[in-house]
């Protein structure tokens, strides 16, 4: 009888650990993003886990990410994989929370740039899920009917800028030549560009250099006489907002603003360059944008949450991610893809989101080890400027007492 | 006296209360104290570091900011609060028709929520919001409303001195010769609006950014700034009408006996107001003002509601200085916020401690 007992206990043990499901929780951002990964769980993740037993739920994070990733984090709640955005990646290092995937994940596949954006003393902590860099787009109609050409590839500063002083000069009052956000995450590139470093041997951050000098000066100097305006000046939070509404002919942003405009303005046509190169030094600059996928070091199924983390970075999943026009793929081997090769303006702005990856003085979007804090003082002064209240020369000055006080600190 | 039994009853009904104050505020405020002199940032096991922390905030120049910011909307909002109560809990006071309807109206900025109010008058005081519009439409009808108020102005000026001729006491802001006055001024208005004597000018859009770098200063020290501004005047407008109920309490607790001799002695309103109203609502005050001022001091949502919209020196308060150092991506200085809190905390303390002690002992 006790034998009978044990055995069929036994049955039932191995039964139940046999139909035992693991789940794998993921956090990531709100916004399109649920519908977007809920896609790809069900298309590519679930059927390739099935027989596994895994299954795979998207808990996105709404309002501030970083806030809230960190509180989980804190109180042991966050998902098993999870994003981490490329610029606050020492934050979370700092954490211990962050599982360093040497030898968990193989990261040869992917772009060499974007490993190393998420490398940190020799130590891997995240895969790159795809990234973005900054393009021109332009609105087509608006330089037909000012009868100026195109911005493109060759384009310098001082060209780009008479094109813009062009377009306003003949369309007048209502259009504007550009819409610039008071932003270091759109004028950083122009400092790159003039050979300006972010941050010097020590660390230390010089707003007062000559190159970042000149770029600011540049940047805020486009928008004398109107020809470029503030997002604000048009009622919108950001230029793909001005782009939509008709009234601007450039707009800086990568190509998450492909799908804004295909929903928002699907009537528009438009197109797509590099960012200008510098006069004097005749290279271009660029942010690399990227948010990678982490594993959660707290995790109590690493296997489980390193084959979702690979599924999620495959080939197919890349290519699906690509051809909705959200992203541009890390994988190497997804650059020479036939949807680059593809006339849709969508595809075209992808095509020059990737050739900017790897033209001129390309940064990854990074703000040091004191986080977000950091790019205050630039913003700070670019709004003051931009909005006429302060001169170029006082905004530099006191944002750079700011920035020392902050890496003083 | 208690019989045996009843004071485990007394316990167990004051229970919830207990337990809820003991876990969120007494072992909160401890545990706030203990981080507050550790190295802690959120991950890692707290070291006990000594009064480190306390010096780093001290020294920080954005807690200095911070402590201004808040002293400064502290003082600014509690007075303004605190007349603006008293004088709309006066008003209200009277017998007059449809007072139910004002009093209602008058409270419901305090019960519809701050963020709300706040959402409201980001958008008031954008660039394109209604502020700046009506600046610029007032500019725009200036001819019009100069000539409406200096006609107003000389046909009452005109009536009194007539009335005045016919030997009758006519007093310079009489009601009734001022309809008249009104009426005469919008005929006239109108006509030379009609015929094209007076036109709207065309004047290019006011365009002041509230939300902006912009400070009032006071020989170079950058005392109160404009967003700050912004929000004194949507702070005022919230807890008045909650304020106003606490006098309008106190209003109905005063002896009519005092006005009748008032009125006997031949007081003016200003004066039964100053020495009748006044001293007699001072426990209320007393109250009204703490309040206020607790309330100023951690003063948290309309900041973080307008969040990056103005630049964070302008509008950050100690409360907000807390909630940006615990909140970060990662890893987070949360000993200096909590250090930063138990700074509040004492000031708070210590001005209604200061209070109890010089504004009103004699009345509590």
């Amino acid at each position: 009888m006790k034998k009978a007992l044990f055995a069929s206990l036994a049955v039932l043990v191995a039964a139940g650990a046999a139909s035992a499901q693991t789940t794998i929780k993921i956090n990531g951002y709100g916004g399109q993003d649920p519908a977007i990964v809920g896609d790809l769980i069900n298309r590519f993740v679930k059927p390739a886990l099935a027989k596994d037993k895994i299954t795979v739920v998207y808990q996105p994070l709404q309002g501030d990410y970083n806030q809230q990733l960190t509180t989980l984090l804190a109180a042991g709640n966050a998902g098993d994989v999870f994003y981490v955005p490329g610029e606050t990646l020492d934050g979370y290092v700092a954490t211990g929370k962050l599982l360093p995937l040497n030898g968990v994940v193989n990261t040869t596949p992917f772009i060499k740039s974007l490993n190393d954006a998420f490398t940190r003393g020799g130590k891997t902590y995240a895969v790159a899920k795809d990234f973005n860099t900054l393009t021109l787009v332009y609105n087509k109609d608006i330089f037909d009917e000012a009868k100026v050409a195109y911005p493109n590839d060759n384009d310098t500063w001082t060209s780009f800028q008479n094109k813009l002083a062009a377009v306003k000069k003949a369309l007048g009052n209502d259009y504007y030549g550009a819409c610039l956000a008071p932003e270091y995450a759109r004028m950083g590139e122009f400092a790159f560009a003039a050979g300006w470093q972010p941050f010097d041997s020590k660390g230390k951050t010089n707003l007062l250099d000559p190159a970042f000098v000149s770029a600011f000066n540049y940047f805020t100097g486009l928008s004398k006489n109107k020809v470029a305006v503030q997002p604000s000046e048009l009622s919108q939070d950001w230029s793909g907002g001005c782009l939509g509404s008709g009234k601007v002919a450039v707009a800086i942003e990568g190509n998450w603003i492909v799908g804004f405009l295909k929903d928002n303005a699907p009537n528009l046509k438009y197109g797509s360059a590099l960012i200008p190169k510098n006069d004097k030094t005749g290279k271009r600059g660029n942010f690399v944008f990227t948010v990678g996928w982490a594993i959660n070091s707290g995790t109590k199924n690493k296997a489980a949450a390193a084959k979702v983390l690979n599924i999620l970075t495959s080939p197919n999943v890349q290519q699906y991610v690509l051809e909705q026009g959200l992203a541009i793929p890390s994988r190497t081997s997804l650059q020479s893809n036939a949807f680059f090769k593809k006339a849709t303006p969508g595809a075209e702005n992808s095509k020059v989101v990737f050739q900017g990856a790897s033209s001129g003085t390309v940064r990854p979007y990074y703000f040091g080890t004191q986080g977000p804090d950091w790019a205050k003082p630039i913003n700070t002064a670019l709004a003051a400027v931009l909005s006429g209240q302060k001169s170029s020369a006082d905004a530099l000055k006191q944002a750079q007492q700011e920035m020392n006080i902050l890496q003083n600190r | 006296m208690l019989k045996k039994g009843q004071t485990s009853a007394a316990y167990l009904f004051l229970a919830p209360f207990l337990i809820t104050i003991g876990i969120f505020f007494f072992y909160a405020f401890a545990r706030a104290i203990y981080y507050s002199l550790t190295d802690f940032n959120l991950f890692n096991t707290p070291r006990l570091i000594g009064i480190k922390p306390y010096a780093d905030v001290l020294a920080d120049p954005l807690f200095q900011r911070a402590l201004a910011n808040s002293l400064v909307f502290a003082v600014i909002t509690t007075t303004l609060q605190t007349v603006g109560a008293l004088l709309m809990a006066v008003a209200l006071n009277n017998k007059i028709r449809g007072m139910a309807f004002f009093r209602s109206a008058w409270y419901m900025p305090s019960i519809t929520s701050s963020v709300v109010i706040t959402l409201i008058f980001l958008w008031l005081f954008q660039r394109r919001g209604v502020a700046n519009y009506a600046i610029t439409q007032w500019q725009a009808f200036l001819p019009y409303t100069l000539t409406l108020i200096g006609v107003l102005i000389a046909a009452q000026v005109a009536q009194v001195l007539w009335e005045r001729s016919r030997g009758l006491p006519a007093g310079w802001f009489d009601p009734a010769l001022a309809v008249v006055s009104l009426l005469i001024a919008v005929a006239v208005t109108a006509i030379l609006g009609w015929t094209g004597v007076l036109s709207v000018r065309d004047v290019a859009p006011y365009d002041f950014q509230y939300f902006s770098d912009r400070w009032i200063s006071l020989g170079g020290v950058q005392i109160l700034s404009i967003p700050m501004l912004v929000i004194i005047i949507q702070n005022t407008f919230t807890t008045i009408p909650t304020l106003m109920l606490f006098f309008l309490a106190g209003l109905q607790n005063i002896p009519g006996a005092l006005y009748e001799a008032a009125d006997i002695d031949g007081a003016t309103s200003a004066q039964k107001l100053l020495n009748v109203t006044v001293p007699m609502l001072r426990p209320v005050t007393f109250y009204v003002i703490t309040v206020g001022l607790i309330g100023t001091m951690k003063m948290f949502d309309q900041v973080a509601v307008i969040g990056s919209a103005a630049p964070q020196s302008t509008l950050i308060t100690l409360a907000y200085y807390v909630y940006t150092n615990t909140f970060k991506a990662g890893a987070a200085p949360v000993n200096m916020a909590a250090a930063a809190a138990i700074v509040l905390a004492a000031i708070i303390l210590v001005m209604v401690f200061l209070q109890r002690r010089f504004i009103s002992s004699d009345a509590v």
